[in-house]
């Protein structure tokens, strides 16, 4: 009867190696990022890593996979665990709230990492994400500068659900409103309407666009997939040659269409930078400083020339 | 039962030991995993440090938490009881801290070590501090030695371990019923998602959001377990009414559930009710015991019972058996597997009631995938999947060994896709486990 047995047996000692005697750390960090089959988290959390590993930190990564139930019980986990710094990517910025207030009951100190946790009464010590705001204003100086002189009439392709989208939108509209001000190629925003950050949406809410505004010069889409879904539509009408498109991200697909004149320009993330400076934050953390509640990492804008040049397209 | 020859049934005897040597054996391999360093505390810490500072003023820092604080304390009163002076204790984050040492320091305090535990004693605060201050430049920093005990077997964590798993083990309760029935019930994960909607979307817009008081958000929960008895109700009337095979079911309920769920939130998660809501979920008031795991000892003591001593629970093995000849017997068949789908409907609901109370939260988003570790956990506690044979306490072991697995890989810090791996060969094993143990019953017969 126990032979039977063996098969499980024989896995579970296969556990054992996994837990081999390590070099002691100087403490360990838990991260939970929302999934990491994006590769924007992947990158985040892997930058973070090797940031750790070189202060002497161990790093323990899981994620959550958009299972904000998972997450919670990963970082229960981490709290038992007894680890000196949370890293979170939080799947849900309401409901991850009481487990980080279980981590601020037992003094771990709890970083966010591109999304935020909205509940304020879960303490974060510093949120670092990328500066949509500033973002944003770098988008309508691409629009500017595309557009030269003639300017026109624009349509934006905004997510109003996700407050990162809406920080983009604001951004640019201020610049613009700046520019319009100087009187000179007077840029008008004729359209507003959801892309939803997704290529069909994104498809649909151009091809709207292009119906309604005659004379379209320009698409702001807040992101990579909706610029692209975009650019498809006035492919298919055949307004490519009229309209410019500015995106949003740097995701690889982006910068390629980029690279082909597709898309005008993006102002690309740094998910490395996001990465490396949320260590950096620990690290500061544990000298005793005083850190901001957010720590914004700049974009930056992301044109032709630069995609001719970047190694990373073919 | 009683007719399976003796062999067999002494074999079954065995195996059903064998489930709980595994668990053990479990217990076992993870606890040596998690073998590593664990800090001493309070009084004990204190003893191994004093005969290092013996005529030194120190000063204790720790973090600011109720822990920390007690472990200060004991430190403190010890280090005055052998003879080693305390100048001061700070308790805070490590910002703060870095003030507060300063000013004492400013004030004319004056130590000649640091005496920290060991989370912080991996801030550098105290190297800044030396920067800033002459007196304090070169302090040296004392943390206690650590010790060597399997993480996996401290009290807090085990209790984490029945805290993850009490959701589960209550919904597994029903599912056991249902596949002794020889059924099966895919929705249950998506009945979690229901209810906990349901229950937190009505607590917002009937019983008050924020303001909403006990009875109201009881009779909430009640409705949104109720609702997933509906549910229950109407699969198990698809299954005996028609004839529909009850994965097809189901499967198909699942999908609508999970829909509605995202309907009755707006694809929104609603986070606008009490504060108090928790008590189920995450307060703790026997014996530090969190509530839900009360709840879940007493389910399965109250379907032990049913199962082993009730006509209802002869039935329902009854009919798992043989459902031809448990209708010639005058058995109500399908009443039976009717009750049965209801309590699955019903436990998925009151899992569902839990989450968000452990959540604060109702979010269409929960339960997905529950199912499967659901059924895993049965059939890894030793039910047939052909149905008749089976038991509660079986599916507990089953959830628990689940349970400590996922903990156990947390702990080392193994990938998610490792765990994946790992859970899907055990209930690989499981299964082909259930199988060798039919082969030799399929003979006999």
């Amino acid at each position: 009867m126990r032979r039977r047995y063996l098969p499980l047996l024989a896995l579970l000692l296969l556990l054992l190696p996994a837990c081999g005697q390590r070099a002691k750390p100087r403490g360990v960090i838990g991260v939970s990022v929302l999934t990491l089959t994006n590769p924007f988290f992947k990158v985040i959390a892997d930058k973070f890593t090797e940031e750790a590993k070189k202060n002497g930190f161990e790093v323990i990564v899981v994620s959550g996979e958009f299972d904000v139930a998972k997450q919670q019980n990963q970082v229960k986990d981490f709290i038992v665990k007894g680890v000196d710094a949370i890293v979170l990517c939080p799947c849900d910025s309401q409901a991850i709230a009481p487990v980080i207030q279980e981590a601020n009951h037992e003094g771990i100190p709890v970083f966010t990492a591109d999304t935020a946790c909205m509940d304020k009464r879960a303490k974060v010590v510093c949120h670092i994400a990328t500066d949509n705001y500033g973002g944003g204003k770098q988008a309508a100086m691409a629009m500017i500068e595309a557009l030269g002189p003639a300017g026109g009439k624009i349509a934006i392709l905004d997510y109003a659900q996700a407050e990162s989208c809406i920080f983009r939108v604001q951004g640019f509209e201020e610049v613009i409103a700046v520019h319009n001000k100087e009187g000179k190629g007077r840029i008008t925003i004729a359209r507003k309407l959801p892309g939803d950050g997704q290529k069909d949406k994104g498809y649909k809410a151009a091809e709207d666009a292009l119906q309604a505004v005659p004379d379209l010069v320009g698409i702001f889409a807040i992101n990579d997939p909706s610029a692209l879904g975009a650019r498809a539509a006035l492919e298919k009408a055949g307004r490519q040659d009229q309209v410019v498109i500015i995106g949003f991200d740097g995701q690889p697909d982006g910068k390629q269409a980029i690279k082909e004149g597709k898309i005008y320009a993006d102002p690309i993330q740094f998910p490395d930078k996001i990465g490396v400076n949320t260590m950096r934050a620990i690290l500061r953390y544990f000298d005793g400083e005083h850190l901001p509640p957010t720590d914004p990492i700049a974009t930056d804008l992301y044109r032709r020339a630069d995609a001719l040049k970047d190694p990373e397209l073919r | 039962m009683a007719r399976l020859s003796q062999p067999t049934w002494l074999a079954a005897l065995l195996s059903e030991n064998g489930m709980l040597l595994a668990l053990l054996l479990l217990i076992g391999v993870v606890s040596a995993a998690t073998y590593g360093e664990q800090q001493p505390t309070g009084d004990a810490a204190a003893r191994q440090l004093a005969p290092k500072l013996k005529d030194s003023r120190v000063l204790i820092v720790v973090r600011d938490n109720a822990r920390d604080a007690l472990h200060a304390e004991q430190m403190e009163r010890t280090f005055a009881e052998l003879g080693v002076s305390v100048a001061g204790v700070v308790k805070a984050q490590p910002p703060a801290a870095r003030d507060a040492i300063a000013q004492l320091a400013k004030d004319g305090l004056s130590f000649d070590a640091y005496v920290v535990n060991r989370p912080a004693s991996a801030w550098t605060i105290y190297a800044r501090l030396g920067e800033e201050q002459a007196s304090l430049r070169d302090l040296p920093v004392h943390a206690p030695e650590s010790y060597y005990w399997p993480s996996f077997l401290r009290a807090d964590n085990l209790i984490n371990v029945a805290n993850q798993v009490a959701i589960i083990a209550i919904m597994a309760i029903g599912m056991t019923m249902v596949i002794i029935v020889g059924g099966i019930d895919l929705s249950v994960g998506s009945l979690i998602a229901l209810a906990a909607v349901i229950t937190t979307r009505l607590i917002r817009d009937v019983a008050g959001a924020e303001e909403a008081d006990t009875l109201g958000m009881i009779f909430c929960s009640i409705a949104g377990i109720g609702v997933c008895g509906l549910v229950g109700l109407f699969s198990g009337a698809m299954v005996t009414g028609f004839g529909m095979p009850a994965f097809i079911v189901t499967l198909g309920v699942m999908l609508a559930a999970s829909g509605a769920a995202y309907l009755f939130a707006d694809g929104q998660s609603i986070h606008q009710i009490p504060e108090t809501f928790i008590w189920l979920g995450r307060e703790a008031d026997l014996f530090r015991i969190p509530n839900a795991v009360v709840l879940m000892v007493v389910l399965y003591l109250l379907a032990h019972v049913l199962m082993s001593r009730t006509v209802l629970g002869r039935y329902i093995y009854a009919v798992g058996g043989n459902i031809k000849a448990a209708w010639y017997s005058g058995i109500p068949v399908r009443r039976v597997i009717l009750s049965v789908y209801v309590m699955s409907g019903l436990l998925a609901g009151l899992g569902g009631v839990i989450m968000a109370s452990q959540l604060k939260s109702g979010s269409p988003t929960y339960g997905q995938m529950y199912e499967l570790f659901v059924i895993a956990a049965v059939v890894v506690g030793g039910t047939s999947l052909s149905g008749g044979r089976g038991k509660v306490f079986g599916t507990l072991i089953g959830v628990l060994i689940i349970g400590v697995i996922q903990n156990g890989m947390n702990l080392v810090g193994l990938t998610s896709y490792t765990q994946k791996v790992v859970l899907g060969g055990v209930i690989l094993v499981a299964v082909l486990i259930d199988c060798l143990r039919r082969k030799p019953n399929a003979i006999n017969a």
